[in-house]
């Protein structure tokens, strides 16, 4: 055995208090699989062709699927994608203002995620029009909220 | 300010604004260090915060990564063709090298952005957040501005010395 000296030996003690990114995220009691947020996004897809978008933000901003895996959760959010797009500007404050302080910490978190994909990026202005939007009600509060929680969306 | 700038600064000024909440954190791995965690390969997760995505479009776009004690913050300028390009590498670069004058400066940009901002705990106390903040808005207003006229007297001076190395030629 080479270089012994630097073997990290506290990695080997199982109680070195050392902290994964997977220790962060709370314990689930199981994983929401594709075919069950189908539904949902049905529900979504029918709200959006029916101009209905103050039901759909409030569906998707309640509950969100956090145990889902990431496969799920990008499927799931492209459907979400179509309902934030499709929203004209004058509404976004009126469907802003609706939501409770658990939505709008969901919202922000799928604001954040749609701008860290392409997808999302190809409709950067809109989103930020929600994000100003979401500011001017509730401030930095829901930022800091999605600084330190670790459910990812 | 252009109708679509005005959201995007928003969204980051916000965003720093949570973001620069910062502690004096020693180092939990290097006794009687006291390092900015977002730089140091971490064992301990939960030291770095979510990072945030602020994005214009594909071109425009602003990664802040927080952490207890520090933040990195990065900034993806506009560029267009390939002069802008140049351009955008040449005055980074230019400001790099003196990035000791700039405290915040970072010495070389995360993959993928242009130029990049690294705040401790030290900075910020230091100096008052809400000006740093207003610098770094200030910057990123700035520097679209100051691309495009570099790009602008750079097309009128090629026009000029082509102007005045043909001339020779026509008789």
């Amino acid at each position: 055995m080479e270089d012994w000296r630097r073997i990290d030996i506290d990695a080997y003690d199982p109680e070195s208090g050392r902290l994964t990114a997977d220790d962060l995220k709370p314990p689930y009691s199981h994983t929401v699989s594709l075919q069950e947020l189908q539904p949902t996004i049905q529900q979504l897809r029918s709200y959006t062709s029916s101009g209905d978008f103050a039901a759909a933000v409030e569906l998707f901003t309640t509950d969100p699927p956090y145990n889902a895996d990431e496969q799920a959760k990008s499927q799931y959010f492209s459907g979400i994608l179509e309902v934030l797009t499709q929203v004209r500007q004058v509404d976004i404050a009126n469907i802003v203002k609706r939501l409770d302080r658990k939505q709008q910490d969901a919202l922000i978190k799928y604001l954040y995620k749609g701008m860290s994909i392409p997808e999302g990026q190809k409709h950067g202005g809109i989103l930020l029009a929600w994000f100003e939007k979401l500011t001017q009600v509730a401030g930095v509060n829901p930022i800091v909220h999605y600084l330190s929680d670790r459910r990812t969306v | 300010m252009s109708q679509s700038l005005r959201p995007y600064l928003t969204a980051v000024r916000y965003s720093l604004q949570a973001a620069l909440n910062l502690s004096n954190f020693s180092s939990q791995e290097v006794e009687r260090h006291n390092r900015p965690e977002v730089e140091v390969d971490n064992t301990s997760a939960e030291l770095l915060l979510q990072p945030m995505h602020i994005a214009r479009n594909e071109h425009e776009q602003v990664l802040i990564e927080p952490s207890v004690n520090s933040v990195r913050m990065s900034i993806k300028v506009k560029q267009a063709d390939e002069i802008e390009q140049i351009l955008v590498h040449k005055f980074t670069s230019f400001l790099e090298q003196r990035a000791e004058n700039f405290y915040v400066l970072r010495r070389v940009p995360v993959p993928g952005y242009s130029i990049s901002f690294l705040i401790t705990n030290k900075h910020t106390e230091t100096m008052i957040t809400e000006k740093l903040i207003e610098f770094i808005i200030d910057f990123m207003e700035e520097v679209d501005k100051e691309i495009s006229e570099m790009k602008l007297f750079l097309n009128a001076r090629a026009r000029f010395a082509a102007e005045a190395y043909l001339e020779q030629f026509v008789y």
